[in-house]
């Protein structure tokens, strides 16, 4: 695939980048590992511990405040985990970025300018 | 199905312990959310009117954004469906909602501080808007208005409905409610369209349908905001008042594990129901009534619970339905019978003005966990129709990957993103929707699991759970006004949602189409009629079409749902993260998501002849649609060239 030559070497360094999107590039890859680290826990724990076997009945089971114990360690313990690792990603590692003003209505000003340009180059 | 003339006598019969104090807050609730439509309607004539119409002005603060992302995102599901998922399967159901620990950081942390920055650097006021502008492209911006527009048409039909059948179950007993029915029941007679609705359904409908168009017409985006703020306080105080209530009343948690590992399921039936000599009178046996057949030499005692409405004419002996079908016999009852020891033992009858015997016609156990002592308080749950149980481990991957991915491609999510007022609001709003979704979903397993014990034989109106818990709850402390409160929260869960899908649908048509397509230049004067005349033809015209919905309902909320994040979620996600992102790879992504969507349902419909997907290794459709939109995106991008340096120094480098 040829691509065309004034792009090939218009890759950005990370200063030239605005470090709002690096900054959320940061806080998003945070969340994806959150998120890969809770699902493999909750569903190795649950899973393991949880389910059962074709045919087994379990008419004892054991109970941690309440609730069987697979359930404390595979959904409510990391609940909590998760609770306490957002409140961390929200108040100290999340960036307090500038997002800029809001440009009211610019989309639709160039919109409309295109269409007049078209509209000239038109009658010309 | 025929239905006999509802007679006043009849209707009130059935109601048990009958309550106007639902109906009493309902009433207070909905003057309240006009209250907030008005207020916030004074703020439209200040301020530029698309932006603040449909966006807010970009101006919520951390409560006002938190509590309208969190109520949006919870339906009336939350409230009616996932308790009775947790009545009928258990303690599997922690790990069905599992993923929730971790949405709140998801959907909005992901995509947030991004697309919010985005929109603002070119004023989009829609998702369609702001991906037309990252990629200068009319032609995305279309299809993705289209696609808007297909997916919560259907949608909104379908909440139109589910919200009104909710209303018409928490009303059910309410007399005030029940005589409504009776009069539109002969109003509508005959009537053309009208005619053939359920009077009930109805006078459900057009309260309901009227309350959300008139404050989302009449407010817009801040109307929607500050009455799903109403709506939200209302949705948690109602978990955390039922929650200690639920476990005073069965003596703790650990008390509702020990009876649920002990109980089985119930085995649906089918029972012809008699009396031992004729009536002068007629008998009604009301739809839950609990007939017991005593121990005797050949059999041990045996406790079923009616399903439906049955009534033995005078001089008669049998019972027979009160709802005829033209097809089956009329004296088989449909009913549940009880299997777990101790609720056999505790149970009595329900006093009729007869005593009633019930033989067994017809009995179908559960497919998976019949008969198996546990099986509520492990996986994969027990479940009538799937020999695998409830949720198989890849069902509970695929659960854990859609909550969390499907809730972050909703556009009607997406929109919201885009109307918090800075980055320091966005932090906040994090942690306050974390701490409050910790507060509704894990104690809302912990009510229900408490609910199986204290009220057993509800599996065939399991929907119903939710309004009988609270009644229970509320009666053991004496107060019943409370019961009205703690209902009023799934009003408020479906309304939320409503009242988002149905400005989405409206932006779409007059910015995205009209606007920005027909014509640029509209006078604000031409596009503020515009707004409000098609915010409530929409409205009306879903109202109208959910008179007569369409089948498959419940999948079509599905459908749509996931349908949207399908197609929404790679190309936005890429759009806002990847410099190198271009119009070629969001179209054909975008497309492609659609598309495998669509084709898992239609040789679903093929195969199974219901709106039901195919689902590849048992994985869910969404699943599949996402990968294969996610690949086609970035395959198409690096197959074709680079998007023009402009436009990524605008949206991804420095500013000077």
């Amino acid at each position: 695939m040829k691509f065309p030559p004034a792009a090939k070497n218009r890759v950005a360094t990370d200063d030239q980048y605005d470090p709002v999107f690096l900054h959320a590039r940061r806080e998003a890859l945070f969340i994806l590992g959150l998120f890969a680290a809770c699902v493999t826990w909750s569903i190795f724990v649950c899973y393991n511990y949880g389910y059962l076997d074709p045919g087994e009945e379990r008419a004892v089971i054991r109970t941690i405040l309440g609730m069987p114990s697979w359930v404390f360690w595979g959904i409510a313990v990391p609940w909590v985990v998760v609770d306490i690792a957002t409140v961390w990603f929200c108040f100290f590692f999340m960036v307090d970025d500038d997002l800029g003003e809001a440009h009211e209505g610019d989309d639709l000003a160039e919109q409309i300018e295109h269409m007049h340009e078209r509209e000239e180059a038109r009658h010309d | 199905m025929t239905e006999r003339a509802l007679t006043p006598m009849l209707l009130l019969a059935q109601s048990t312990a009958a309550s106007n104090s639902a109906i009493v807050t309902f009433a207070i609730y909905i003057l309240g959310v006009l209250g907030l439509a008005w207020l916030s309607s004074r703020l439209l004539l200040k301020k530029q009117f698309l932006s603040e119409y449909f966006l807010g002005s970009r101006s919520l603060g951390v409560w006002a954004f938190a509590l309208t992302f969190a109520a949006t995102s919870a339906s009336g599901g939350s409230f009616i469906g996932f308790p009775s998922l947790v009545y009928t399967h258990g303690w599997i159901v922690a790990l069905w909602i599992g993923s929730y620990m971790v949405v709140p950081i998801f959907t909005m942390g992901l995509l947030g501080k991004r697309i919010n920055q985005v929109a603002r650097k070119t004023g989009a006021i829609t998702i369609p808007d702001v991906l037309r502008d990252r990629f200068d492209s009319p032609v995305f911006g279309s299809l993705a208005t289209a696609l808007i527009v297909f997916f919560m048409s259907f949608n909104l039909i379908a909440q139109f409905k589910g919200g009104s059948v909710i209303l018409q179950t928490l009303l059910a007993d309410v007399p005030l409610f029940q005589q409504t029915s009776v009069f539109t029941a002969g109003l509508i007679k005959g009537m053309p369209f009208f005619g053939q609705a359920n009077p009930g359904y109805l006078v459900c409908l057009i309260v309901f349908a009227l309350v959300v168009v008139v404050y989302t017409a009449y407010g817009g985006f801040r109307a929607v905001v500050w009455t799903d703020v109403l709506q939200g306080l209302v949705m948690v105080g109602g978990v955390v008042i039922m929650l200690p209530l639920a476990l005073w009343q069965i003596g703790g948690l650990d008390k509702a594990t020990r009876e649920m590992t002990s109980t089985t399921t119930p085995d649906k039936v089918e029972v012809r129901l008699e009396i031992p000599s004729p009536l002068d009178k007629a008998m009604v046996i009301p739809n839950r009534s609990w007939i017991v057949e005593p121990a005797s030499e050949s059999s041990p005692r045996r406790v079923f619970r009616t399903a439906e409405l049955a009534t033995v004419p005078a001089g008669s002996l049998a019972a027979t339905r009160f709802v005829e079908s033209k097809t089956d016999d009329p004296s088989r009852i449909p009913a549940i019978e009880i299997t777990t020891d101790f609720q056999i033992e505790r149970i009595q009858a329900t006093p009729l003005d007869a005593p009633v015997r019930a033989t067994v016609i017809k009995s179908t156990q559960h497919v998976f966990g019949a008969d198996r002592k546990g099986v509520y308080v492990t996986g994969p749950g027990p479940e009538a129709g799937k020999a695998d149980g409830f949720l198989p481990l890849s069902l509970a991957i695929s659960f854990f990957f859609m909550w969390t991915f499907s809730g972050a491609g909703q556009p009607s999510n997406m929109v919201r993103l885009m109307a918090f007022k800075d980055s320091s609001t966005l932090r906040k709003a994090i942690f306050t929707v974390a701490i409050y979704y910790s507060l509704i979903y894990f104690p809302l397993v912990i009510i229900f699991c408490c609910a199986r014990v204290l009220l057993p034989g509800w599996e065939a109106e399991s929907d119903r759970i939710m309004p009988e818990m609270t009644k229970v709850l509320t009666h053991a402390i004496n107060m019943p006004w409370l019961a009205g409160l703690l209902v009023a929260a799934p009003f408020a869960a479906v309304m939320s949602t409503m009242d988002s899908f149905l400005l989405m649908i409206s932006s779409a048509l007059v910015r995205d189409v009209y606007q920005r397509n027909i014509n640029p230049e509209a006078s604000e004067k031409t596009i503020k009629r515009l707004t409000y005349v098609v915010t409530v033809a929409v409205g009306a015209a879903a109202m109208l079409a959910a008179v007569s919905p369409p089948r498959f309902l419940q999948d079509i909320i599905v459908f749509t749902g996931s349908g949207l994040s399908t197609s929404f979620l790679a190309p936005v996600t890429l759009a806002l993260y990847w410099p190198r992102f271009n119009k070629a790879g969001a179209i054909s992504g975008m497309a492609a998501g659609f598309v495998t969507h669509i084709m898992l349902y239609a040789v679903g419909f093929l195969l199974y002849g219901e709106m039901r997907p195919i689902e590849p290794l048992n994985f869910h459709p969404f699943l599949i649609g996402f990968a294969m939109s996610l690949a086609t995106s970035i395959g198409v991008a690096l197959l074709t060239a680079p998007p023009p340096h402009e436009l990524v120094r605008k949206f991804f480098y420095r500013t000077a």
